[in-house]
């Protein structure tokens, strides 16, 4: 990159806690440009954008979502790692106006750490609403930070940070990172550390500020008292700081860590009271209404499900619609290429590539885009409306039961849509041993395409009870799986700890974006896999290899389940996807009529099998993305254990009920 | 961590701490002291509930379920199993 170039580009960063808008901001600065990834080693989200703006390229970093930097979750160390990495040019505290005093004492941490800040007082039109108004002149007077009033989800106040920063690359302003100061006691137990690194001339002290380090030997920071005393005489710094830090766990009566965070706190709360000019009580609204309906003791359970259902009536009614349309033109599509490669390839060629690799991606598509879209749609306006926290209050207690708590339901709601964005959304969990509890339990769930399963065989030749019935055997499975995981897997369960936002009328826009970048994801992922799954299997069709993996599973399908020999090779494809048991066993059997061909029994085996063996090929790949390959192997292979155990189980019971 | 602390507004509350679980809805309190490792107390700490924060509890989940309490003008939806290791002074 030539020095010019270089002038020309600049790099911000967006920070601040949960809930505050953050991500509406990044949407609005970067719209669909953007791109989702992970932290290099870290499965933490890394969402990065551009825009271009005044003939300057800006990179924007959308960081976690945090509460502090204390340093008890993955995504405050990423965060930590990038401020202190000086790349960003400009940092960007996005607070909520309406919950100043506790987004301030993460603001107090950024200073800390002398990023180059700039504050987006974000939802100043909510603060008003609840009666809050805020001097912004004195709040930036009082911190030495710039402060710019923002509405994102109206993209208003936006332009006024982009032409500061732009002001501030042209010097046409000053500008330095602002210091923040505490409490007598507290700043001279700063001080004394802070000489001694002065004094041994730590390496520390080149990646993180002097002061920030000196804070964090005080707070006895275990990263941080880690990385000193393993440099030369860097165990007499920390030392000296154990002392500093008892001497003032004496006066206090608490740890130093606490006597800190106490003086962020009242620090916050004093500047928010300077600031904070209340109009009037907020009377009771109609909001309320909506807290006692959605978070109440009972309502809040009648509401949750009957929102499930909903979303499930409208998956499936709008999914249906689209997926219609798609298939009719995805077939003209292949037939048309059909007829242009076998001339070209002969038929042994194109039908690896018609029937194999379009075949796979298109009806790959076919299936993600109209239930997966319309489930994402449904799913980010939940999220940005704020009930998603709440449906997670409600059902808590239930979630216990499965060794989680009530934040697993957000992954395994999504589940219900597909599994392999549930994978990542195990990320909200807090621990590892949570992830992978929460992740082998919405690998359990059935997703959209067992769901068209269910309702294609066994509710449609049987009857609906006995399709509920697998729904119900499924949760107790899942029930099951997870007491036994609970139980096994080292570690202890957390509990639930989370914010509840106020509720929000979604911004349209933010929804649309949201889904869009999710299917992305989910298409980098998936598409692939398929397509390249579809031409193997493809290849050992027209090979006829298939006749060799029929007879290896022979013995198991057919003498152990019971089911006809033709279940053998659908059950085999189905990993790509699987809703192709249901296409595949019709194509087999040379009819669509399964009762005629199959007993009760066999088509209810049949598919409470095809609901719990092996996730699909794309969920195998998230998995292996987040939780690495030899997780997923024995995922799957518990799974398939449990197919094939709960398959003969049915087997064995249900003629004594069907006759 | 055993060892009682003291709440930063001065006095001391000797006694009359309860577990925050012991709160119904609509009640106040001041966080005297949370019981528990450093991780598990910081985090809570870092969402406002220092000692001497005053809190109240919004509404409890069914069942055993969390208790959401209202603390420095953020709603947090906090599991029993925690709540019962928060110690608040009523009032």
């Amino acid at each position: 990159m030539d020095a010019q170039e270089e002038e020309k580009t600049i790099e911000i960063a967006l920070a601040g806690n949960a809930n505050v808008g953050k991500s509406v901001i990044f949407n609005a600065l970067t719209g669909l440009n953007q791109s989702v990834g992970n932290w290099p080693g870290k499965t933490v989200e890394r969402a990065e954008g551009t825009l271009f703006y005044k003939g300057y390229k800006i990179r924007v970093i959308d960081l976690p979502g945090i509460y502090s930097l204390s340093v008890y979750s993955m995504e405050e160390i990423v965060t930590r790692d990038y401020i202190s990495s000086r790349n960003a040019d400009f940092v960007i505290n996005v607070i909520d106006a309406s919950a100043l005093e506790r987004n301030l004492f993460f603001t107090f941490q950024l200073m800390e750490m002398e990023a180059p800040l700039i504050i987006a007082l974000n939802q100043i039109d909510f603060a008003e609403k609840k009666g809050i108004k805020i001097n912004v002149e004195k709040l930036s007077d009082l911190l030495g930070v710039p402060v710019f009033p923002t509405v994102a989800i109206r993209g208003t106040g936006i332009d006024n940070i982009l032409n500061f920063i732009i002001d501030v690359k042209e010097k046409k302003k000053e500008f330095k990172p602002a210091k923040i100061e505490y409490g007598k006691e507290v700043e001279e137990a700063i001080n004394l550390i802070l000489e001694k690194l002065r004094e041994y001339k730590l390496k520390i002290t080149k990646y993180y500020p002097e002061r920030w380090v000196a804070i964090k030997l005080l707070e006895q920071d275990e990263q941080i008292t880690q990385r000193v005393s393993e440099e030369e005489n860097g165990s007499d710094i920390v030392t000296f700081a154990e002392k500093i830090a008892k001497n003032l766990e004496e006066i206090h009566g608490e740890p130093s860590w606490m006597v800190l965070s106490s003086e962020r706190y009242s620090k916050a709360n004093r500047i928010a009271t300077e600031v904070e000019h209340f109009e009037r009580r907020p009377k009771k609204s109609k909001s309320e209404i909506l807290e006692e309906v959605t978070g109440g003791p009972k309502l809040g359970l009648i509401t949750l499900i009957m929102v499930m259902v909903a979303i499930f009536y409208g998956v499936f009614t709008f999914g249906a619609f689209l997926e219609d349309l798609l298939t009719t033109y995805m077939d003209m599509f292949m037939e048309y290429t059909r007829g242009v490669l076998s001339d070209i390839l002969g038929h042994f060629g194109s039908a690896l590539i018609v029937d194999g690799l379009i075949g796979g991606i298109a009806s790959g598509i076919a299936v993600a885009i109209p239930y997966i879209l319309t489930f994402y749609l449904i799913i980010s306006f939940l999220e940005d409306s704020g009930y998603l926290p709440r449906a997670a209050f409600v059902i808590d207690s239930f979630m216990h039961k499965i060794g989680l708590h009530g934040k697993a339901f957000i992954p395994m709601i999504i589940s219900f849509g597909c599994n392999v964005p549930a994978i990542a959304g195990t990320r909200i969990m807090e621990t590892r041993r949570e992830r992978l509890i929460a992740a082998m339990l919405s690998v359990m769930v059935p997703c959209s395409a067992t769901t068209v399963v269910i309702l294609g065989i066994v509710a449609k030749f049987i009857g609906i009870l006995p399709a509920l019935g697998l729904y119900l055997l499924d949760i107790i499975l899942i029930i099951v799986l997870g007491k036994i995981l609970y139980r096994w897997l080292p570690g202890e369960g957390t509990g639930l700890i989370m914010e509840i936002p106020p509720y929000k009328l979604p911004s349209i826009k933010n929804v649309v974006i949201k889904a869009w970048v999710n299917i992305k994801e989910f298409l980098m992922i998936a598409l692939p896999v398929i397509g390249l799954g579809s031409v193997f299997l493809e290849f050992l069709y027209v090979t006829n290899y298939i006749e060799v993996f029929s007879m290896i599973f022979n013995p198991l399908i057919v003498g152990i389940l019971h089911l006809p020999e033709q279940a053998t090779v659908p059950l085999i494809l189905g990993i790509l996807r699987k809703e192709m048991t249901l296409i595949l066993i019709a194509e087999a059997f040379g009819t669509t009529n399964l009762a005629l061909v199959m007993t009760p029994v066999q088509m209810i085996v049949f598919t409470a099998v095809t609901m719990i063996y092996i996730p699909c090929i794309a969920t195998i790949a998230a998995l292996i993305k987040e939780f690495g390959w030899k997780i997923s192997l024995a995922m799957t292979i518990i799974t398939i254990l449990l197919a094939v155990f709960v398959g003969a189980i049915l087997t064995a019971i249900l003629p004594l009920f069907l006759g | 961590m055993n060892r009682p602390m003291k709440g930063p507004i001065g006095g001391s509350f000797g006694s009359g701490a309860v577990a925050l679980t012991a709160l119904s809805p609509g009640q106040s309190g001041v966080v005297f002291q949370i019981l528990g490792g450093r991780g598990k107390v910081q985090r809570l700490i870092d969402l406002g509930l220092v000692p001497g924060t005053r809190i109240t509890v919004i509404r409890s989940a069914a069942f055993g379920g969390p208790i959401e309490i209202s603390v420095r003008g953020t709603n947090l939806a906090i599991g029993r199993g925690i709540a019962s290791r928060i110690l608040v002074i009523p009032g």
